[in-house]
């Protein structure tokens, strides 16, 4: 399939890598023309999001936020656009991005009345499950362009699920970004009680994993925090604006949420501590910080 | 000069009678024109838009419930900026985001009008009484303008610096004052579980250290259980958005004001949001096995 991909961040440019590798051929767009580099010679490289839409049966975005997508699906120059402009009407736009539930539904009803299907289908994985394919797909929208659009979400994911109608792949990751959220804070916060205790945390870590609270955020967010390697990964920052939309959707809906609000001000600190393009691992050096730790 | 007002609720109604009994000669809109009837008689007179009350009006007051409707008077169709001539000054007493406030205001002064923003604290009593405390954000200037009508209405009228810095110091008000009631409603639980009557402990609190207006009023509803008087806690569960997201913008951890945001929340899914904010106890008591 012609597949078109828009957003080559850390994430971003191993899934669009992993799509070639399965045969597909890339329409690639990008701001800053330095992210196309490792492209050269193995994709399309086009001078707007509109000429992808143009050319691709499929278009995926990941990029930061929804006016992020809003401006590359539904600009002057966008998707939606081009689409109209080569006159296609079964395009299939797949947002990978994490927004807001709401803001998902509203960018899909307006991609709808120019004839472009939208998926919502944001990931969780990290960089490494980038790298390897193996990335957890959450996705909302209708079942059939579902299946057209599933040879190319098996290219960058292990496990791709379709979990409910326009919307619920980002509900699905709104959950996630609480148990991750909640996760990194509860690791750090034990890691740094061994640590005033005088014990190893390597070794807590390694006990911990053969019992009931082992996981997949002890093992591999643990390891980072043990080899003190804070490297993004996913950037703190990002995961304040996740839970930022968390929060914003529970006040809507009106949805005591104690342990994610708890959380997202330890995530407010990292901000403000200079830590905002750390991964969010870096949480146990403001608890260090709060312990009197430099 | 001629005074506008737009927002009859609890706060804006009791604001418009101190300001016709000292002496202003009052102009009204009110989306409802049935709500501004009754004021025709006091010579109050009633406009069909807000750009028709610009027009008419040196200074116009809002006080109004949220962002979008302090927006949409402002800048929408018909709206104050449409009608209003240079030099009018929009004291906006409503409680809405700082960023948007001062917006509003750079807005205005494009078109040659002065936006003061100017929330208050104080509840209905101070609003009748004028002794609302009004924490002013704008031009220092504009402030000293108008600040004889805001003698009217409140007792102490802080400057707190460029427009939104009014909206930052309420938000401030709000995050002291709820975080207040929700210690309060802590308290009441705790004495009540271990058999001690909360209307004794307050009794004695009131007059030690920990005494506070919020320990007063809402503790005081807590005790008697009158949920039902008091301020809707549905506007204390608005102001908490702002809170946060002043909040998250700014980089500030802020762990309690976080905590009890969450019991609002709560407070708005078991349908407490027309009753007082006293109800924080309610919330509490729906997880008792033993509740009343």
């Amino acid at each position: 399939m012609e597949i078109g991909f828009i957003g080559l961040g850390i994430m971003g440019r191993p899934m669009a890598q992993n799509i070639a590798r399965a045969g597909h051929a890339l329409h690639l767009y990008a701001r800053r023309p330095e992210s196309l580099a490792p492209f050269e010679g193995k994709a399309t490289i086009h001078a707007s999001a509109a000429l992808v839409g143009s050319h691709a049966d499929i278009v995926i975005t990941i990029v930061a936020d929804a006016p992020d997508v809003e401006a590359v699906a539904l600009g002057p120059d966008g998707v939606a656009a081009g689409a109209r402009a080569a006159g296609r009407s079964d395009l299939i736009l797949i947002d990978m991005s994490t927004i807001a539930p709401p803001a998902a539904r509203g960018i899909a009803t307006r991609l709808a009345e120019a004839g472009v299907t939208m998926l919502d289908a944001p990931v969780s994985g990290g960089e490494p499950g980038a790298i390897h394919g193996t990335l957890t797909i959450m996705v909302g929208g209708p079942q059939p362009e579902f299946e057209r659009a599933l040879p190319v979400l098996q290219a960058m994911g292990r496990s791709v699920t379709l979990i409910g109608p326009t919307g619920a792949g980002q509900v699905a990751k709104a959950c996630n970004q609480i148990l991750t959220g909640a996760g990194v804070a509860a690791v750090a916060e034990a890691f740094n009680l061994a640590r005033a205790h005088g014990v190893d945390p390597a070794n807590v870590r390694t006990a911990l994993m053969g019992g009931m609270a082992r996981s997949a955020i002890l093992d591999n967010h643990g390891n980072r925090m043990i080899a003190r390697n804070f490297k993004p990964g996913f950037k703190s920052w990002m995961h304040q604006k996740d839970l930022r939309i968390v929060l914003e959707e529970a006040h809507r809906l009106g949805l005591g949420l104690p342990l994610a609000a708890a959380v997202a001000q330890m995530f407010n600190a990292m901000q403000g501590a200079g830590m905002a393009e750390e991964d969010s691992v870096a949480m146990l050096k403001l608890y260090e910080r709060l312990s009197g730790v430099e | 000069m001629e005074v506008g007002f737009v927002g009859l609720g609890a706060m804006g109604a009791p604001m418009v009678d101190r300001l016709i009994e000292a002496g202003h000669k009052l102009a009204v809109y009110a989306r409802r024109i049935e709500t501004a009837k009754h004021l025709l008689n006091r010579g109050v007179r009633l406009c069909a838009s807000p750009a028709y009350l610009a027009a008419s009006c040196e200074v116009v007051f809002l006080a109004v419930t949220g962002t979008a409707d302090v927006e949409h008077l402002v800048c929408g169709d018909d709206g104050l900026l449409e009608g209003a001539r240079a030099g009018l000054v929009i004291i906006d007493m409503s409680t809405i985001a700082p960023r948007r406030a001062q917006e509003l205001a750079a807005q205005a002064q494009g078109l040659g009008v002065e936006m003061l923003d100017a929330p208050v604290s104080g509840g209905e009593i101070g609003a009748r009484n004028g002794t609302l405390s009004i924490m002013v954000g704008g031009d220092a200037a504009v402030l000293e303008r108008v600040r004889p009508l805001l003698n009217v209405l409140g007792k102490t009228i802080v400057h707190m610096g460029p427009a939104g810095s009014g909206q930052i110091a309420k938000a401030c008000n709000q995050l002291v004052l709820v975080a207040a009631i929700e210690a309060c409603a802590e308290a009441a639980m705790l004495a009540h579980a271990a058999g001690v009557d909360f209307a004794r402990v307050r009794e004695a609190m009131l007059a030690g250290s920990a005494s506070s207006g919020a320990l007063d009023a809402f503790g005081g509803r807590m005790a008697t259980r009158e949920f039902a008087r008091g301020v809707e806690a549905r506007l204390h569960h608005k102001d908490f958005a702002l809170i946060a997201d002043t909040a998250a913008q700014a980089w500030v951890p802020v762990p309690v004001s976080a905590a009890v945001q969450q019991q609002l929340n709560a407070l708005m899914a078991l349908k407490l949001g027309r009753e007082d904010t006293s109800g924080l106890l309610k919330v509490l008591e729906a997880t008792r096995a033993d509740r009343s």
